[in-house]
């Protein structure tokens, strides 16, 4: 409990020192927030804050940096980051409270975790208060209470999303089927906005037996597959509901030999998902645009960076630059569009049967477009 | 020229009693200092900041507390994170019973009484009384080690917190089976977000804390235990009643974080909340200077602890801008070890020289920690500072391992020649 004065502060002191020449090494590491050397003082952060990791934002990320350089960030003294939250509200609060107490970020878009979580919209506000701009992103803030906590949203509209993803399970099933649906966690907005949507598209001759959560954890993910297939071995549709869902269910298909009796529909195209299409495991994909949500979401947060109000009207022709303000209830919602990717051959999907907004691609059609932006997945 | 008692003064005597709380004032005073350097964030918002930093600090101190007492008890206590996951559940879930319906019969829970909240508090309390009860009757009546009885809360407390919240949704709302509870109470919501609530919870927990361990017979007898259990028995000191009251202090300051934690995020949520708590609790007390091996530390240190814990991980974050939670582990994990083995080498200068690289299992440990700092170096300054950090530590390294077996040599023939 005791010790001698001077050898026990000499020794905080190396600690204190070590702890010292840690944070200077950190913040001087090359990767360190993806601070480019050459980043100037006085340049100012945009971030995107995702809801957790996944390939998913690997293409949103694309899209932000493409729009970094076409609109010429660099001269706006502005620069792109993307900062991976844990997958928790409470990582994502805490992460929001640090940039409102921070001096050099310029906007945050944010892919809310948990829609009607009060505090993450409270700490959207208090960044909304120091002077960021805050834009929801792929995941919006519960729109009936928290609408002020950010200036507008942009990405998939979840429902509709579901609805195509059900309407393909009923376009491969006509006779209809017990589904099971797989996702990260059951609590998020677009989860269960997407899983509501599946049931509309799919119709009623469909019925859901599951619905398990993985806490974002890809092991657990795949013995949520294996133990639904247990307790349910009539299982006909097994339903990927966030991205890294399809590897786990084509994996654990492909182990156990079912293919030919199940169906697999799934939402997004990450790169393993779309190595199981082509090899004949998976369906039809729902694959949203997170390039796109990331290219205009750029482009809209340095516009309202810059007050560039003419931007902003084009981008939400229902924003009035008078009054800050939106002429229509859902004018502030920019929906970024949807794709349904079936395999190459033998597919029964037909374009007629999804809503004409979304676009009908095979798989090698997709696998081109994602070379052009030198992206493994969407 | 000797300095006589006197002289010394009580500024002397006090620094010689906490030398480690004062090594650990001044750590976080140079790493602070150092940020402000750093950063323009502390110059330009300091008084955000320490708010910040003191407001994270007491979340994490109230149940930090507990986990030292544990520690300096002789035990250890793995469920801190689960219990909070649990407590917050609890709290939530009866708030929720007690809150008015709407016409669909869906609680509203943004506009609450006093009362409400001050029955699911007391409540949650009585939980974690019984957690710790728990416990102790697992480790004295049962017989299973600390470690195993807590890590099954560990495992047991969590899935129990989100089956549980699943029934209470289903039986309370018109929604059906959900995963979370949310309380949209401002006033509940003050609770865990405004900062100087949780840091007065944090300063009163901390003074009870205090008064207990230094000056009561119990704390005393606590200390006794967990320098030496065995004599403490046989000195007549009840252990099993000294290893209930600890293991419920443990729980019930996890519940009373449980609530604050609900409280910040507005929703209880078994399956994420307090995920991997229970080490930083450990790390933060075991950084004040808890011994793990039982019957040393103090209530001040483990303040201490959490709050250089804390400014270290802030200082990243400033400094790191985006991604700080990578780095995050690596200064934690280091930090904690540089604290232990700091304490050992105290502990080795009273008695024999300690011999930290003996055989072959030395010469492992070299190389492993040579490649660790190679590492690091190479992270944060490039390949060419990645050798040559990996070549020095080796270098370093290798020369003590030389030292400590030439002395080791020289003390066996000295004993064999006596």
């Amino acid at each position: 409990m005791r010790g001698n004065v001077s050898s026990a502060t000499t020794a905080w002191l190396l600690i204190a020192a070590t702890s010292a020449a840690l944070v200077t090494g950190c913040s001087r590491s090359p990767g360190a927030g993806e601070d480019p050397e050459g980043a100037s003082r006085g340049t100012k952060r945009i971030i995107l804050l995702t809801n957790g990791a996944d390939p998913f934002w690997d293409a949103m990320r694309a899209g932000m940096q493409d729009a970094e350089r076409d609109f010429d960030l660099a001269s706006a003294k502005l620069r792109t980051v993307m900062d991976v939250n844990d997958g928790t509200p409470k990582g994502q609060v805490d992460r929001l409270r640090q940039y409102a107490n921070q001096s050099d970020i310029a906007a945050v878009a944010v892919s809310v975790t948990d829609a009607k979580n009060v505090a993450i919209a409270k700490a959207m506000d208090e960044c909304q208060r120091s002077g960021i701009k805050v834009i929801a992103v792929d995941s919006d803030v519960d729109r009936k209470t928290s609408r002020r906590s950010r200036f507008a949203y942009l990405g998939t509209d979840n429902v509709v999303g579901g609805e195509e993803l059900g309407k393909a399970a009923a376009g491969i099933r006509p006779q209809g089927g017990k589904y099971a649906t797989f996702v990260g966690l059951k609590g998020a907005a677009n989860a269960i906005e997407r899983i509501e949507g599946f049931a509309t598209g799919a119709g009623n001759k469909f019925s859901q037996v599951e619905n398990l959560g993985d806490d974002m954890d890809l092991s657990t993910a795949m013995k949520n597959v294996k133990d639904a297939l247990d307790r349910h071995p009539d299982i006909d549709v097994l339903v990927g509901i966030w991205a890294y869902n399809a590897h786990a269910i084509a994996e654990v298909v492909k182990q156990r030999g079912i293919r030919d009796r199940v169906t697999v529909v799934v939402f997004d195209a990450a790169p393993k998902a779309i190595g199981h299409m082509a090899d004949g495991n998976i369906d039809a994909m729902i694959v949203q645009n997170p390039y796109d949500m990331g290219y205009r979401g750029t482009r809209l947060m340095k516009a309202l960076v810059e007050n560039d109000h003419d931007t902003i009207h084009e981008m939400f022709p229902a924003y009035d630059p008078a009054s800050h303000s939106f002429s229509e209830p859902g004018g502030d919602t920019l929906v970024t569009g949807l794709r349904v990717v079936h395999p190459d051959s033998g597919s029964p999907l037909k374009a007629d049967m999804f809503a004409p907004s979304t676009e009908f691609l095979s798989l090698a059609d997709f696998k081109k477009w994602l070379a052009s932006h030198n992206l493994s997945g969407s | 020229m000797k300095a006589s008692p006197d002289s010394a003064g009580l500024l002397g005597r006090l620094a010689r009693g906490h030398s480690n709380e004062l090594g650990l004032l001044l750590a976080i005073v140079a790493v602070a200092g150092l940020t402000t350097i750093l950063s323009d964030a502390y110059r330009e918002k300091p008084l955000q900041n320490a708010e910040e930093i003191l407001r994270q600090t007491s979340l994490l101190g109230v149940f930090a507390l507990g986990a030292a007492i544990v520690i300096i008890s002789g035990g250890i206590d793995l469920s801190a994170g689960s219990v909070i996951a649990f407590s917050g559940s609890v709290c939530a879930s009866i708030i929720l019973a007690l809150a008015p319906v709407d016409e669909s019969g869906n609680a509203i829970t943004s506009d609450l009484g006093v009362g409400v909240f001050a029955i699911a508090i007391a409540a949650t309390l009585v939980v974690g009384f019984l957690i710790g009860t728990l416990h102790a009757w697992l480790i004295t009546v049962v017989g299973l080690p600390p470690f195993v009885a807590t890590l099954a809360s560990l495992v047991g407390l969590r899935s129990l917190a989100r089956v549980y919240v699943q029934e209470v949704t289903a039986a309370l709302t018109t929604t059906g089976k959900t995963t979370q509870i949310y309380v949209n109470d401002e006033a509940f919501s003050r609770l865990g977000t405004e900062w100087w609530i949780p840091l007065c919870i944090f300063l009163a927990l901390s003074l009870a804390a205090w008064l207990l361990m230094s000056r009561t017979v119990v704390g005393r007898h606590l200390y006794a235990m967990g320098g030496n259990e065995a004599a403490a028995r046989l000195s007549g000191i009840r252990t099993d009643h000294l290893k209930w009251l600890a293991y419920c202090i443990s729980a019930m300051s996890a519940s009373v974080a449980g609530i604050l934690y609900t409280a910040e995020v507005g929703t209880a949520n078994p399956q994420v909340q307090g995920r991997g708590y229970e080490l930083n609790a450990i790390a933060a007390a075991v950084v004040g200077g808890c011994s793990l091996q039982g019957g040393v530390g103090l209530i001040s240190g483990t303040m201490l602890g959490v709050l250089f814990l804390r400014v270290v991980i802030d200082a990243v974050a400033k400094s790191v801008k985006v991604g700080a939670d990578d780095y995050e582990g690596i200064i934690v994990g280091l930090l904690v070890v540089l604290a232990v083995a700091f304490n050992e080498l105290r502990q080795a200068r009273r008695g024999s020289r300690k011999q930290f690289f003996p055989g072959a299992l030395g010469l492992v440990a070299i190389g492993i920690l040579s490649l660790g700092a190679g590492m690091l170096a190479t992270i944060m300054a490039g390949r060419g500072a990645g050798s040559a950090v990996l070549a020095g530590t080796l270098v370093l390294l290798g020369a003590i391992a030389l030292v400590e077996r030439r002395r080791a040599g020289d003390r066996d023939a000295g004993a064999r020649l006596s």
